[in-house]
């Protein structure tokens, strides 16, 4: 019987090819596969790429630092499980040439040195990119330090108790982890010659590292190890979870792309919904034939089940297909951000998508073909026995089961899903309830039309055949309406993400960081920079100091077991203090510093030593520290700075932006507390490039200040987010194509009516231009209705999605409650006509006998 | 087509007993194919509720033509769809191949129809998207013999489409049509064969080739035949013929004209 199944099946879905709702089932499915394979191929490559990227700036997909060599053993097995590993040795020493002695921060690479990516050296012919490290007897320097002690390429410098040959003016290093802790010049050398250096001692100050390149199921091997490290106290930084954030806005990105990819869809799903009731309306005749020549049910439901199952897989092969072509397109769009060795697309993304498609037809067609199984063999001899159309909230309620599933799958976030899901379903109701108010009030409106000009008679017929169909308008309002929100979210939200990144990362975004200002030099320092800069960021006094105890308990014991190794815990932090909260800093917990003010001022007239250690200093930390930490408000910490002991104790926590290229600071103090010790000031501006000179007059006048220039970093940013700008415009584009793929779906469902209306008017003497202008007008009234509906989602989604998903502040759009009505009208009016066009050509006789043949 | 099938059959006029003490010449020893008993259906419309057929019974035994003659509206239809199982009643009990049909359910009844009884419509009831070998093959697909592909193929040649296998509905003639549709209603060598006004569609000269056609094929098959019409002619070439008024069944003899008056 199967077989006979089979074979019914595939003998109706050929000749069903040609039907225009199977045609408009197809092309809905097949969107929806090839945007969702599209967008789940692009970011599985975009997220091994960026975890590539991620690997070069850390300098291996895993990093392990400790202060003694590592053993052998650890070595072994990292080596077994697939690693590629690299050392490098970082100390800080004094160098010198001649009578010019400098403190250079040392780092010391072994041949394999980088693992990834390249250096920009000056080796003599320019800057190049090199792949490798000093060779040996040989030391590359940054170009502060070859200014601080005036060596030219081809000088030898003293290191330790070794003399180098300087052959390399680093511009920028592989791997950039380093940040703002070392304020010391870098110097690089080759690990063969840290011996004879004689730096590396028992006690002295040395960090080692093990750089590993390995491919992610090596990372996964050694999981259980990386635990036992860093409950040992190894810092380990694991290229997945300690990633250099390349910003929230690549996030956003993604988040938009997989935002993009539910809309097309749902999308998909409102084309497949409404195509299906014309399919099934199509074949119910030939469902009561068959019942009548002895089909049961479940041959029924068996039949066209297969028939709609083959025409699903076909779509999704052709949509998969599509989904493959256009991540290449995506890719290349981004290709110069993107590492060039990207993994081949995976396998997933395509099961993803056929799981999709299959999905979008259960849940958008299931309901509505079991009304097959329902037909009355007796329908073959009354027409008019056609069995109940499924119950709105059965197609309803199942389409957002299956689509809060998908919501599930793509976001990972079952809270999300469901909040989306409880939040649609209520719009919905409230959506059904108002559409149908503002249909039947736009109706009577229409009907009000006094004039004797053709449009307004017009606007009465098409506004009385869309009440005498209300059902049916009401079923194409809410399609037309979702239609309208979906394309909308997706336009305003890529506006919305635009414009926010244009305003994060501004023209006069700081490019220059200024550390190491000593207090005498601050106000020189200041006069020299401020008339010649666009924008400076406050100056930031700065004092080392080191957590020495959490809670009475050493930091080691206090902290969860895989915090310990943290690097806040292993180095000298920097700490400031402030009177205010900083500009881009938000208080997320507990209450910044206030009532204090006046004895710090007192005391620091009367008193300018230390305050006494019995008292206990409010302190402000930063969530995320906070949080892998282990402490919240109230924990007391102890600090060690220059010698002294400080207790504190948390009294707030804020949340920065860690993108906004200005300083941050884990940890701030209130103002009279590390006045008296040693500091220096931090800052950060942005020099237009006509005063570059500037830099060359700070060097040689603040010798002792580093300026670090972000340039290059700013410049990879703004090149990701044009790059991702573009994939998203790609995207943008398909999601308006699975709009009007539903138009068009929703337009053949209503054909065979509408042609019985046109010949009907036709019967009674309208002219083809009268036919043409109350469909018009039918349309638009349908268009405008629908678009204003659309705002009215389209403005709650956003707001919604901006507080909860991407973070963004939620505005209103004025232009969407002009435009969505307006274009609405014009969209479905034009589509709408030109799509019925051959069906005003029709012979009455003709259009009135469609609606016979069914 | 000289020989009538009524013309051979002379002695099957309409008894005056409808009810299923009905003799049928040759047949009399075996169970009735179809057997209705006290059939009664109710409609609701509205607040009103409707008796269409009322303690309705009938016996039609195996070989047997009957014409169920009725005015427009007199529930001919109803009665068709009651008989072929297609529809249940509100009361009585229908018989069919010696299977209560009331202890079936929807499944049940079509599975017992399945290769079993063959039906033609006024309205021919092709699938337009099936070419006309294909509608003939659907029948036999559902039934015991599926496979026999080559069967359907003899009898479009047998009702004269031998070179139109390939043709879609909408590319034939209504008579063409109605001889597909013939061909489908005996390609599963049915015992029975329902017929809803099966010109009803046509123009005179095509209906009556349509007749000719139907009755030589269910006379040479040995078919029961049960033919629902308004068309006097057509019921006299039945060895039968009743007549539907108010909810029941009553012996009925066809006005003997050519084409006779509409009833």
């Amino acid at each position: 019987m199967s077989d006979l199944n089979w074979r019914l099946a595939a003998r109706s879905l050929r000749r069903d090819l040609r039907a225009a709702d199977v045609r408009a089932l197809f092309i809905a499915l097949m969107l929806a596969v090839a945007a969702s394979t599209m967008i789940a191929f692009f970011l599985d490559r975009l997220e091994r790429g960026l975890e590539r990227q991620a690997g070069q700036m850390l300098g291996g997909d895993l990093v392990l630092e400790q202060r003694e060599p590592f053993s052998a053993e650890l070595r072994s097995t990292l080596e077994q499980a697939g690693f590629v590993l690299s050392d490098q040795v970082e100390l800080v020493s004094m160098i010198s040439r001649g009578d010019r002695f400098q403190p250079a921060s040392l780092k010391a690479v072994d041949d394999v040195y980088p693992h990834y990516g390249v250096s920009h050296v000056d080796i003599g012919n320019g800057t190049e990119q090199i792949a490798s490290g000093p060779p040996v007897g040989e030391a590359w320097v940054d170009p502060r330090l070859a200014q601080l002690i005036e060596i030219e390429l081809g000088d030898r410098v003293q290191v330790g108790q070794t003399e180098l040959t300087i052959s390399g003016i680093i511009e920028r290093e592989a791997d950039q982890s380093g940040g703002f802790g070392n304020f010391n010049p870098r110097l690089m050398l080759n690990t063969s010659d840290l011996e004879a250096t004689g730096l590396v001692q028992p006690g002295s100050r040395i960090e080692f590292e093990l750089l590993a390149a390995g491919p992610p199921a090596a990372l996964e091997q050694v999981q259980g190890l990386l635990g036992e490290l860093r409950r040992a106290g190894v810092d380990v930084r694991d290229v997945r979870v300690d990633r250099p954030q390349l910003g929230n806005a690549l996030q956003r990105a993604e988040s938009y792309l997989g935002l993009a990819g539910l809309a097309a869809v749902l999308l998909a799903g409102v084309a497949v919904a409404m195509s299906t009731r014309r399919y099934v309306e199509r074949h119910l005749d030939t469902a009561a034939l068959l019942r009548c020549f002895g089909a049961s049910q479940y041959q029924l439901v068996m039949i066209f089940t297969l028939q709609l199952l083959g025409l699903a897989l076909a779509a999704s092969v052709i949509g998969a297909l599509l989904g493959l072509v256009g991540q290449a397109v995506l890719l290349w769009l981004l290709t110069s951000f993107l590492p060039m060795t990207l993994p081949p697309p995976g396998i997933m993304p395509l099961w993803l998508g056929i799981f999709t498609a299959l999905a979008v037809l259960v849940g958008f067609a299931g309901p509505t073909l079991l009304r097959i199984k329902q037909v009355s063999a007796l329908k073959v001899l009354r027409r008019e026995l056609d069995p109940l159309p499924p119950s709105a909230w059965l197609v309803v309620g199942v389409a957002s089961i299956v689509f809060g599933g998908l919501l599930w799958l793509y976001s990972g976030s079952l809270p999300l899903a469901l909040a989306l899901l409880i939040g649609g379903a209520a719009l919905l109701g409230v959506l059904w309830l108002v559409s149908s108010l503002l249909l039947s009030g736009l109706l009577k409106g229409v009907q009000r039309l006094s004039g004797k000009s053709e449009w307004s008679q017009a606007f009465r017929l098409g506004g009385r055949q869309l009440a005498r169909r209300k059902q049916a308008g009401l079923g194409q309002l809410l399609a037309f309406s979702v239609t309208f929100f979906a394309m909308a979210m997706i336009v305003l939200v890529r506006g919305d993400l635009l414009t926010t990144w244009q305003d994060q990362m501004p023209d006069d975004t700081p490019n220059y960081f200024a550390i190491n200002i000593q207090p005498s030099e601050r106000d020189a320092f200041e006069d020299a920079v401020a008339p010649r800069v666009e924008t400076q960021s406050t100056l930031y006094p700065m004092v080392r100091g080191r957590i020495t105890g959490i809670n009475g308990q050493t930091p080691r014991d206090a902290v969860p077991p895989d915090a310990r190794g943290d690097n806040s815990l292993r180095r000298e932090l920097n700490l400031t203090w402030q009177a205010e909260v900083p500009e881009g800093n938000q208080i997320v917990a507990g209450q910044w510093f206030t009532s204090a003010g006046e004895s710090q001022g007192f005391m620091r007239e009367v008193d300018a030593t230390p305050i006494s250690t019995n008292e206990i200093t409010p302190i402000s930390m930063e969530d995320g520290l906070a949080q892998r930490l282990g402490l919240g408000i109230g924990d007391e910490l102890t600090f060690s700075v220059g010698g002294d002991t400080i207790a504190t104790r948390i009294e707030s926590l804020r949340s920065l932006n860690w993108d906004s290229f200005t300083p941050n600071f884990f940890i701030i103090f209130p103002p009279g507390v590390l006045e008296s010790f040693g500091h220096s000031y931090i800052t950060a501006f942005h020099l237009p490039d006509v005063e570059q000179g500037l830099i060359r007059q700070l060097v040689s006048d603040f010798p002792g200040v580093s300026l670090l220039n972000v340039d290059a970093i700013l410049g990879q940013v703004r090149e990701v987010l044009t790059q991702v700008t573009r994939a998203i415009e790609l995207v943008l584009a398909l999601v308006l194509l699975a709009g009007i793929s539903v138009l068009y779906a929703a337009l053949t469902a209503s054909r065979p009516a509408r042609a019985h209306e046109s010949g009907l008017l036709r019967v009674f003497g309208a002219g083809t231009k009268m036919i043409s202008r109350v469909q018009g007008a039918e349309y638009a009234l349908l268009g405008f209705a629908s678009g204003l509906m659309g705002a009215v989602l389209a403005e709650l989604a956003t707001a919604a999605l901006y507080l909860y998903w991407l973070e963004l502040t939620p505005r209103l759009h004025w232009g969407l409650w002009v435009m969505l009505p307006l274009g609405g009208a014009l969209l479905i009016g034009i589509i709408g006509h030109v799509l019925s066009y051959s069906l005003r050509r029709q012979a009455p006789a003709a259009s009135l006998g469609l609606l016979g043949e069914a | 087509m000289s020989t009538l099938p009524a013309d051979d059959a002379p002695a099957h006029q309409p008894s005056t007993d409808t009810a299923s003490t009905h003799k049928v010449p040759d047949a009399g020893a075996y169970p009735p194919v179809l057997l209705a008993e006290k059939l009664s259906k109710q409609v609701t419309s509205g607040e009103r509720s409707l008796n269409i057929l009322h303690d309705l019974s009938l016996s039609v035994a195996a070989g047997e033509s009957v014409a169920i003659l009725g005015k427009s509206g007199a529930g001919k239809s109803t009665l068709l769809g009651l008989l072929a199982g297609l529809d249940t009643p509100s009361d009585g009990e229908l018989t069919l191949f010696g299977q209560p049909l009331s202890r079936l359910d929807e499944d049940g009844r079509a599975a017992l129809r399945a290769g079993r009884v063959g039906f033609v419509f006024q309205n021919f009831q092709l699938l337009p998207t099936l070419s006309a070998l294909e509608n003939v093959l659907l029948p036999l697909e559902l039934s015991p013999r599926a496979g026999e592909d080559h069967v359907a193929a003899q009898w479009l040649e047998r009702v004269g489409l031998g070179e139109r296998t390939g043709h879609l509905p909408k590319q034939l003639s209504g008579g063409e049509q109605q001889r597909v549709a013939i061909a489908r209603a005996f390609v599963t060598d049915p015992e029975l064969v329902f017929a809803d006004e099966p010109t009803g569609n046509l123009d005179p000269d095509t209906g009556a080739q349509i007749i000719d056609l139907l009755f030589t094929l269910n006379r040479e098959a040995g078919t029961t035949l049960i033919l629902v019409t308004h068309d006097h002619a057509l019921a006299r070439r039945c060895d039968r013929c009743l007549r539907l008024a108010n909810g029941k069944l009553e012996p009925f003899e066809p006005v003997s004209a050519n084409g006779g008056g509409n009833e």
